[in-house]
């Protein structure tokens, strides 16, 4: 059976099924939702306005059997953090439940009656509006477990009291295997995308769906083993690998070490207290506590890296999951706090209210230099989230992030790129990524490229890793890989292995062609990718994005980083480089 | 003699009595390198992957260079077990000594597969 798009008009409350329309035939994941939103959203539209949507889209190869670790669901739209194109992916047990419905995507447009909030219920029989009211001003912990009382073992995406505020911070939650809110959408402010559709929350269940048919089964199998080989061959993403035993934290203290870890708001690249927030403390305080706790957690079913974690308190029970390496480094390190407990309690205040970490704990770096509360005080970071979600003034400030923040509290030194504030790693001591920080058309964010593996990616041979030449282009390469990756449903974790291992980049391709029946090898990645990229560039640029918003903020030019006291060194040429081909065709 | 702090991070946690990291001073007579500091505390060469000299990557993965250019008193080393991959991206463009970019200009590009 041919999959199918659902629409969903929250102004009539209508859903209505269509077949998916030979433009977007080829499209899944971030490729989808870009497509849809450059199709039928404004470019120059309000984000939270009428006529704004939400593109939620499983990838390629979701809800195939066995595919390893392909449980991400992308969610597309415009961003009210940004301004510009936004697709973020969440874990978490949406993506399988969606595909197995026999949805390509769905999308949320429209606005309901004035203050009328609703509860999609999306079955194999259609979508159901239920009155929300009783979930209202609740966060996701409470809400996630209120619904699986009412629709056990379902997908749950819902919107803490960010989103109902529609704070440009605010994320899209999805519930892990347990039921535990934390797996986020969340960079970008979508949450508050959802919550301008009137969305408290969406349940996906897929129970008597007709499942995801496979085009080629025999190709299907063989991509699916080459990669699966790749993922268990790899040393950070097999079992017992470093992603396993110790989370993303893994790379706090490589960073550290290397004085690229962002400090007290990105005014130093080592924090001494790294050590005590890293991956490997999370690992000795589950080991030492027990009960709850542990690391090598899986948000999806059918992941065989498990990377996430359940960061428990003294007694063993959970506080949080997941304490990811952004998440430790932005509620720690940038806001120069090493007390991992403070931190876990954190996350959980993000997770519930519905908050991206990053920005968060970014946000709170800079009302620190503003002077709110000293850097350090964990205390006094923690009850910051007690006034967004109570929705304070003070607390709606917080909550539109770090640049809306900076202007409240009158600082200068602002790490954003296109209104978004950058991740864990600094682009003036690891330059190649700054590249990627000033140019993705997903503003500053790390995952937008992968700079790995040049040989396997096609760029061998015009790599120098001493200077800046060749930077633009492996950017370039790699924002391309990414968008492809986001495209299949697949975590992008599998960029280690595929960009270090030949046969699991085939083997991704493959799995991808097994699936969908398109004619796709390894080949085909980089220019499928760059197809995508095009699209969110056009978009942003319709949207009044130029050059000057492919810069790195001023103070990474003017400020010396300590350990390395090196500034910004990309020139503005190289930078404008990375997308030229958009308009010249090269 | 010197003192130098050392970051053992992964298995070599071990030499410093720990479980995944350990921290520790070590006192070295003048004149010592990276190397007298390694074999002092006991890290067998084949499971020593990434080392940092005062934040400057040093040794990569199979890379040893600078063996016994002598520390100074207040240094900091740290030492990742052979298995602790960096990947590209979070490294590329990183300062280095002069030691590995001529090691590297010899080897060819970086890359976190060694094998």
């Amino acid at each position: 059976m041919a999959k199918k798009i659902l629409r969903i008009n929250m102004t009539n409350l209508k859903a209505t099924y269509e077949d998916v329309p030979e433009k977007w035939a080829r499209w899944a994941g971030r490729g989808l939702t870009s497509a849809i939103t450059c199709d039928e959203v404004d470019p120059m539209c309000h984000p939270l306005g009428p006529n704004n949507k939400i593109v939620i889209a499983p990838g390629w190869v979701s809800g195939s059997p066995a595919a390893p670790s392909s449980g991400r669901t992308s969610f597309g739209g415009k961003s009210p953090l940004t301004g510009g194109i936004k697709e973020s992916n969440a874990g978490g047990l949406s993506s399988q439940m969606i595909a197995k419905l026999g949805l390509a995507a769905i999308i949320l447009e429209g606005t309901p009656a004035k203050g009328k909030w609703y509860t999609l219920v999306v079955t194999k029989d259609g979508v159901k509006f239920e009155d929300a009211a009783d979930l209202m001003g609740k966060g996701m912990y409470e809400v996630d477990e209120l619904l699986w009382k009412k629709y056990p073992k379902t997908a749950v995406i819902g919107i803490g009291q960010a989103g109902e505020m529609k704070l440009s911070n605010a994320g899209i939650s999805v519930n892990d295997p347990e039921n535990r809110p934390g797996r986020y959408a969340g960079r970008g402010g979508m949450g508050a995308v959802m919550g301008a559709r009137g969305i408290k929350a969406m349940i996906i269940d897929d129970k008597g769906g007709p499942g995801v048919e496979i085009a080629n089964q025999d190709l299907f199998k063989e991509g699916r083993k080459k990669l699966t080989e790749a993922i268990q061959e790899h040393g950070l993403t097999k079992k017992g690998g470093g992603l396993n035993a110790f989370g993303t934290a893994v790379l706090v203290n490589i960073l550290n070490e290397a004085g690229g870890l962002p400090t007290r708001n990105f005014s130093a690249g080592q924090f001494e207290g790294a050590a005590k927030i890293s991956g490997e403390a999370m690992a000795e305080a589950c080991e030492k506590r027990g009960g709850e706790g542990t690391m090598g957690h899986g948000c999806h079913p059918g992941c065989i890296i498990k990377c996430s974690n359940i960061y428990p308190d003294e007694s063993g029970k959970a506080i949080a999951s997941c304490v990811e390496d952004e998440t430790t480094w932005a509620l720690g390190a940038n806001c120069g706090i090493d007390q991992l407990d403070f931190i876990a309690q954190m996350t959980r205040e993000c997770n519930d209210i519905g908050l991206d970490t990053i920005e968060a704990g970014n946000t709170i770096a800079i009302a620190m230099e503003g002077g709110l509360l000293p850097f350090g005080d964990a205390e006094g970071a923690l009850k910051t989230f007690d006034e967004i979600r109570k929705g304070t003034p003070l607390g709606r400030i917080l909550g539109q992030g770090v640049a809306a923040t900076a202007k409240a509290f009158g600082v200068s030194r602002v790490p954003v790129v296109k209104g978004q504030s950058m991740p864990a790693y600094e682009p003036r001591a690891v330059k190649g990524i700054g590249v990627t920080y000033a140019t993705t058309p997903m503003a500053a964010y790390h995952p937008a490229g992968y700079t790995i593996g040049p040989e396997i990616a096609g760029v061998s041979g015009k790599l120098d890793p001493l200077s800046n030449e060749g930077k633009a282009e492996l950017s370039l390469t790699f924002q391309a890989a990414t968008a492809f990756i986001d495209s299949t449903g697949y975590c992008l974790f599998i960029a280690f292995p595929i960009l270090d291992i030949a046969k699991g980049w085939a083997g991704m391709a493959e799995s991808v062609a097994g699936v969908t029946g398109l004619n796709i090898t390894g080949d085909d990645v980089v220019p499928i990718g760059k197809e995508i990229l095009k699209m969110e560039r056009l978009f942003n640029e319709k949207a009044g994005f130029t050059a000057e918003d492919d810069r790195p903020p001023e103070f990474m030019r003017e400020e010396s980083l300590p350990p390395h006291n090196v500034k910004w060194t990309i020139t503005d040429a190289q930078l404008d480089s990375v997308y030229a081909w958009v308009h010249n065709g090269k | 003699m010197i003192k130098v702090n050392i970051s053992l991070y992964g298995s070599l946690a071990r030499f410093g009595g720990g479980k995944h990291v350990a921290q520790m001073d070590v006192e070295l007579p003048d004149g010592s390198g990276k190397a007298d500091l390694l074999r002092q505390i006991g890290i067998p060469e084949e499971e020593r992957g990434y080392l940092f000299l005062n934040a400057m990557l040093c040794e990569v993965p199979g890379l040893s260079t600078g063996a016994n250019e002598p520390l100074k008193d207040g240094d900091h080393i740290g030492v990742f077990s052979v298995d602790r991959l960096y990947p590209y991206q979070y490294r590329d463009g990183l300062p280095m000594s002069d030691g590995l970019k001529a090691a590297l200009k010899k080897h060819g590009a970086m890359h976190h597969s060694y094998k």
